[in-house]
């Protein structure tokens, strides 16, 4: 599963077609998102730095349970989606890991923050009063 | 190396750990077998009722059987596991719905083993982003 950052000017048919233009035999779907490429794993192998440069910081992957077209997860088969959520988050916040990518390349330095306090009750009941007003 | 990812399915841990030269242990990878393979008995469902009582070794019996058969699955991965990132507060494994108690046994049990271990917390804006980078690059160059 290959997930393109919403920073990113790559498009899903951009990458697509670059991949298709690489000439291995592997399937290769287009999404909303990017793309989910199956084939075999040496050639998968292969295929993925070549991707990842098109633009490094911005391009994700990661390995999908579930084959391309599964009629279970397949939305054109009306198929579950349980995972959404946690991709939408996880895509919402890849401009994030983004500018954490290039603060590491550059060899910024990244102190350490005080750990988050948590809510206190006080604060709590405040909101809950703002909310039933 | 092989380095198990907390949560199993986070697409910025695989990749993070893909990127910087190891090989990720999550629970994609795991399922993929299973949903593809023929034994699957109820294939929406991914795991057996075998799989609930092979996931004893991990937990007690009073442990409900949902804990028990995800643990069967993930159970495998930290005893194959030679390291570990933990990310928490991650928003999607949040109550019911992302089985938090399956979830804090999971990081119990990857505590409780002797690998190297790293925690860090989900970034809430570009600073902690930066700092969980590179909190989890400096821990993967020097697992080599």
């Amino acid at each position: 599963m290959i997930m393109i950052a919403p920073t990113s000017d790559l498009t899903p048919d951009q990458l697509s077609r670059f991949i298709h233009g690489l000439g291995y035999k592997i399937t290769i779907k287009e999404t909303c998102y990017g793309a989910n490429i199956e084939g075999d794993k040496d050639l998968i192998r292969k295929i993925v730095p070549e991707v990842r440069k098109l633009d490094p910081n911005r391009i994700f992957i990661k390995v999908r349970a579930y084959p391309i077209g599964d009629e279970r997860r397949c939305r054109a088969h009306h198929g579950s989606r349980p995972g959404f959520n946690q991709m939408e988050k996880e895509w919402m916040d890849l401009p994030l890991i983004e500018a954490g990518l290039c603060a590491a390349e550059s060899g910024e330095k990244c102190p350490e923050r005080p750990p988050r306090k948590k809510l206190s009750v006080e604060k709590l009941v405040k909101i809950a009063e703002e909310e039933t007003r | 190396m092989k380095v198990f990812i907390v949560p199993p399915n986070s697409l910025i841990l695989y990749d993070l750990v893909e990127r910087f030269g190891h090989q990720p242990l999550s629970v994609m990878g795991t399922l993929r077998e299973r949903v593809t393979g023929k034994e699957m008995e109820s294939p929406p469902l991914n795991v057996t009722p075998k799989d609930v009582t092979k996931g004893l070794k991990y937990a007690g019996i009073e442990v409900p059987s949902g804990v028990r058969g995800r643990l069967a699955v993930w159970g495998p991965m930290i005893d194959e596991a030679e390291a570990a990132i933990i990310m928490n507060d991650t928003p999607f494994t949040f109550g019911c719905v992302g089985c938090h108690r399956t979830n804090l046994m999971l990081m119990y049990l990857v505590r409780k083993k002797n690998i190297p271990v790293i925690e860090v917390e989900y970034p809430e804006d570009e600073e902690e982003a930066k700092i969980m980078v590179s909190k989890v690059k400096t821990f993967l160059e020097g697992l080599k």
